[in-house]
């Protein structure tokens, strides 16, 4: 048992008081942990999958982004490979020295013809050119006046082209500035040309692309409000950037080195004071990464609705079942508190109580043994208060019927002296009082006899007294002839009758006299004996009852007590019927005793 | 009891759909975040002007980078300041939440920047600095520093002995004012080393005079620093037509089409670049702190660059120079 408690005493379960917040309490937590954990799990999943989807929505469009930029780029590679197998090309730059500058035009005119035929069919592109290492050079116009402040060979374009030997390059944005006079902003396609053997370099092909091209493919996504493409090279060199201004000056700045790490068709997430972004990195295969950046809020503009409607079912879901466990909990605990509160009544006394509980499970079984249990209990009780008040009856008849040894040996002793005197008719009459008196008590059979028989009784034996005590004592019985046929308790009057002689007539000088009446009165039948002997004082009044307690419970057989015949009365008859003594010193005392009318 | 245990049942759940409802309708009829819009009012809005078009540029990054609306608004011509007041008050009926404004420096525009600013409208002014009380924020070239980098580089070209003139426009022009002070700065160390300050009323063909007479006048002059383009111009053309190219040389300020010939050619030594694009960007940024109700700073200066014939063609001073302008 101590172990059991202590496992208990483990799980943190307040000690409440009562079922109904215990089991209040429990689902309450239950509720809680269970909502919580279902709805931050939902939330989670929910973000996660619209994080996924837009994730792969970025990289739909840089996978787009790239392939249009990637097919202009593949545009102006084909129109190298063009320029590079063209006869008239190779022939115009030639270094030739047999080739008169004359006998070329021809050839600069037929190239500038193709350029510019070329030129019109693409409005992407801004100038075709080629540049002959022989000095000679054509371009996609008639008349080509180059910057003459430029240098040739200090152009990136030219010298990467150059060095790479035949293979094209792309070069980042910049403003082309070999044409007098223009100044565009253009991404350039340069390559070497190799003579008819391959071998050596005789010029180098120029194709320029309008960076506007560019800017518009990656300024015409849809990537929400905010989001923007940008491009980085092989070395991480930002070629392309809507705010590139801001990143010179450093105003901006962008994770250069998560993106050049990045593998081609993934994205990673950048979370800083800018907000949080998703990253989406394509790469292209002339060495170009586009990157596509997006902002969440822009493409989960629900997480916030998502996650205020989940928390509004979170709420409102523990609110209902708040209430439904606050509900479940009071019905299922109102059972036993109507048992506990019937249990209380029993526990004050009263048996009579009998629990209603509906539900026909555990506890109303457990109502239904309590009031077989409460009945039984009752019938035990009622059991036990009719024994002890058999048991009393027959104890007091016991006592009723015992002809006080005294009152026997005194009026033996009389009869004794009457036969010596030779008064043969008085030992007669009271030789026969006696018998009769005997005879009274000793039949068992009733309890109840009718009142003549009581009178017959009393009667007898007050004869017997009359005649011990001669002219010291009168009688007088009046019984009302009417109710000479109820019935009445065995000797009922006889222990007044013994006081009244005893302790009222014999003690006083003169003669006393006893008067027995009786009659009826409403529904019950008074007995009165009077006498006019010594009376009592207040005290003495109080002292008879007081004393024959203390006689009856010390068993004592001196006598009969009022207060047992009292007892008697009661036990027979009820609690209304009784003795009542009114008493004055040197007046007298009168009993009354009332009884039920009860017919033969 | 089973029906009272039903109606019970289904009054909660009434009472809790009615709830639900209720909820849905107060917080999910998706009250849409409170749209901001700014309005950005240029000197010149016109899209020849590659200064203001980047500004503008600028501006747009800002505004799209917060989630912002702009609209931009300015006169054809930067001489037209009632065309500008008359936007501003046009603006100003309209209760914007906020604006950004360059201002064109005119008593008027600066009365109306006060009536902005009674009626509690974030107001941030880009480009020019005005004086006002309890200024507005601004956001600007710094010019000083911009003259003492002119200066710096007079004497990096001038190996440390020059000998200068300084062209302005106006002697009222706040921006050549600044610069003038900024040359100065720079050339404080070198005694006698500025001959004088003239100014040319913004015109090119005064500039060319005044840059003919003082190469007469001042044989060892070696520098003309211009504060402004058709100072520039006006002093190019002098010094080309004195072939004087290399020997004189010039120092220019801001950039067009002109002078990046010049550039080119080698006349104009070198120039001193703004940057509009950031001057946009962060007139917005800042106004938008204002709405946000910070605290920004009073003045945010911007930098400016020096552009010479060998960096011209840089990744970086390329955008200073073509500003690329998606038309």
């Amino acid at each position: 048992m101590p172990r059991l408690k202590k496992r208990f005493s483990l799980i943190p379960f307040p000690p409440f008081k009562s079922i109904q917040l215990s089991i209040f309490f429990t689902f309450s937590c239950l509720i809680l942990v269970t909502v919580m954990v279902i709805s931050l799990n939902s939330y989670r999943s929910s973000v996660d999958a619209v994080e996924t989807n837009s994730q792969s929505y970025v990289q739909e469009i840089i996978r787009q982004v790239n392939s249009n930029i990637q097919s202009y780029i593949d545009n102006m590679e084909n129109i190298s490979v063009l320029a590079m197998t063209n006869k008239d090309v190779k022939y115009y730059i030639s270094n030739n020295s047999f080739i008169s500058k004359s006998d070329r035009m021809p050839y600069e005119k037929r190239i500038s013809d193709l350029f510019q035929a070329i030129l019109y069919s693409r409005k992407d592109i801004s100038a075709i050119m080629v540049f002959g290492y022989n000095g000679f050079n054509v371009s996609d116009r008639r008349i080509t006046l180059l910057n003459p402040y430029t240098k040739l060979e200090d152009q990136s374009w030219y010298k990467e082209a150059k060095s790479k030997g035949g293979q094209s390059v792309i070069s980042p944005p910049h403003v082309q500035n070999i044409i007098q006079n223009e100044y565009r902003w253009v991404v350039s396609l340069s390559r070497e040309l190799k003579s008819t053997d391959g071998i050596r370099g005789e010029g180098i092909f120029l194709v320029d692309l309008n960076l506007s091209i560019i800017n518009d493919i990656c300024s015409k996504i849809n990537m929400g409000k905010k989001g923007y493409v940008f491009i980085v090279d092989n070395n991480g060199n930002i070629v392309y950037h809507p705010q590139q201004q801001l990143i010179y000056s450093n105003l901006r700045s962008e994770p250069i080195a998560k993106v050049t790490a990045a593998q081609s068709g993934t994205s990673f997430n950048v979370n800083d004071d800018k907000g949080k972004r998703i990253y989406s990195v394509q790469d292209t295969n002339f060495g170009w990464k586009i990157v596509g950046v997006a902002y969440s809020e822009d493409l989960i503009a629900n997480e916030g609705t998502i996650r205020n409607s989940i928390l509004l079912f979170a709420i409102i879901g523990i609110l209902f079942s708040l209430i439904l466990s606050l509900i479940l909990s009071y019905r299922i605990s109102r059972p036993l508190r109507i048992l506990q509160r019937d249990m209380k009544k029993v526990e004050r006394g009263n048996f009579d109580v009998r629990t209603n509980i509906e539900p026909i499970n555990e506890i109303g079984q457990l109502g239904r043994s309590f009031n077989l249990m409460t009945a039984q209990i009752k019938n035990l009780m009622e059991e036990i208060i009719d024994n002890q008040e058999s048991k009393r009856k027959s104890e007091l008849m016991l006592l009723q019927s015992q002809i006080n040894p005294h009152f026997l040996y005194n009026t033996l002793d009389s009869i004794i002296w009457m036969g010596e005197q030779k008064k043969h008719e008085e030992v007669v009459l009271m030789t026969s009082a006696l018998a009769k008196l005997f005879r009274a008590s000793i039949t068992k059979d009733k309890e109840l006899v009718p009142i003549r028989v009581e009178v017959e009784h009393i009667t007898n034996y007050l004869l017997i007294q009359k005649m011990r005590y001669d002219e010291q004592l009168e009688y007088e019985i009046d019984i009302s002839p009417d109710i000479l046929h109820y019935k009445t308790l065995k000797i009922l009057l006889q222990p007044f009758v013994e006081n009244a002689i005893y302790h009222g007539v014999r003690n006083k000088p003169e003669p006393g006299k006893i008067t027995i009446r009786g009659r009826e009165q409403d529904q019950v039948i008074i007995f009165e004996v009077e006498d006019d002997g010594m009376g009592m004082t207040p005290e003495q009044l109080e002292g008879i009852w007081t004393t024959h307690d203390k006689q009856h419970r010390t068993k004592s057989t001196s006598g009969i007590g009022i207060g047992n015949v009292n007892e008697r009365v009661k036990l027979f008859f009820g609690s209304m019927y009784g003795i009542q003594i009114q008493s004055e010193p040197e007046e007298g005392t009168i009993v009354t005793i009332t009884i039920p009318k009860i017919k033969e | 009891m089973r029906i009272q245990r039903a109606t019970l049942l289904m009054t909660i759940i009434f009472i809790a759909s009615v709830v639900y409802i209720i909820l849905y309708f107060k917080l999910f009829i998706p009250t849409p975040e409170q749209e901001r819009n700014i309005i950005l009012i240029l000197k010149e809005h016109n899209i020849r002007s590659d200064f203001w078009q980047t500004v503008s540029a600028g501006a747009e990054a800002a505004a799209k980078e917060a989630g912002a609306e702009i609209t931009i608004t300015g006169p054809l011509q930067e001489t037209d300041v009632d065309a500008q007041i008359k936007l501003l008050e046009e603006v100003l009926e309209q209760k914007p939440q906020a604006i950004v404004l360059a201002p064109i420096n005119d008593d008027r525009v600066t009365a109306e920047m006060k009536k902005i600013h009674d009626a509690k409208i974030p107001l941030v002014i880009i480009d020019t600095p005005v004086s006002l009380k309890s200024a507005p924020a601004l956001v600007s070239n710094d010019h000083i520093t911009a003259g003492m980098q002119a200066g710096k580089v007079t004497l990096e070209q001038t190996k440390n002995n020059p000998k200068v003139v300084i062209i302005s426009d106006f002697i009222t022009s706040g921006v050549s004012l600044e610069r003038e002070k900024g040359v100065k700065k720079a050339l404080f160390p070198y005694p006698n080393s500025i001959y004088g300050t003239y100014y040319n009323a913004d015109s090119e063909e005064r500039a060319y005079m005044i840059a003919k007479t003082i190469m007469r006048d001042h044989s060892d002059l070696n520098t003309i620093i211009a504060l402004n383009e058709s100072a520039a111009l006006g002093a190019a053309k002098a010094i080309k037509d004195a072939n004087k190219t290399g020997l004189v040389k010039l120092i220019g300020f801001d950039t067009s089409v002109y002078e990046i010939r010049l550039l080119e050619e080698g006349t104009l030594n070198a120039t001193v670049v703004q940057q509009p694009f950031n001057i946009g960007y962060l007139g917005v940024q800042t106004v938008l702190e204002l709405m946000e109700g910070k605290k920004v700073k009073p003045v945010t200066y911007t930098n400016s660059i020096v552009v010479t014939k060998e960096n011209m063609y840089s990744q970086e001073n390329q955008k200073l120079l073509f500003p690329f302008i998606d038309k």
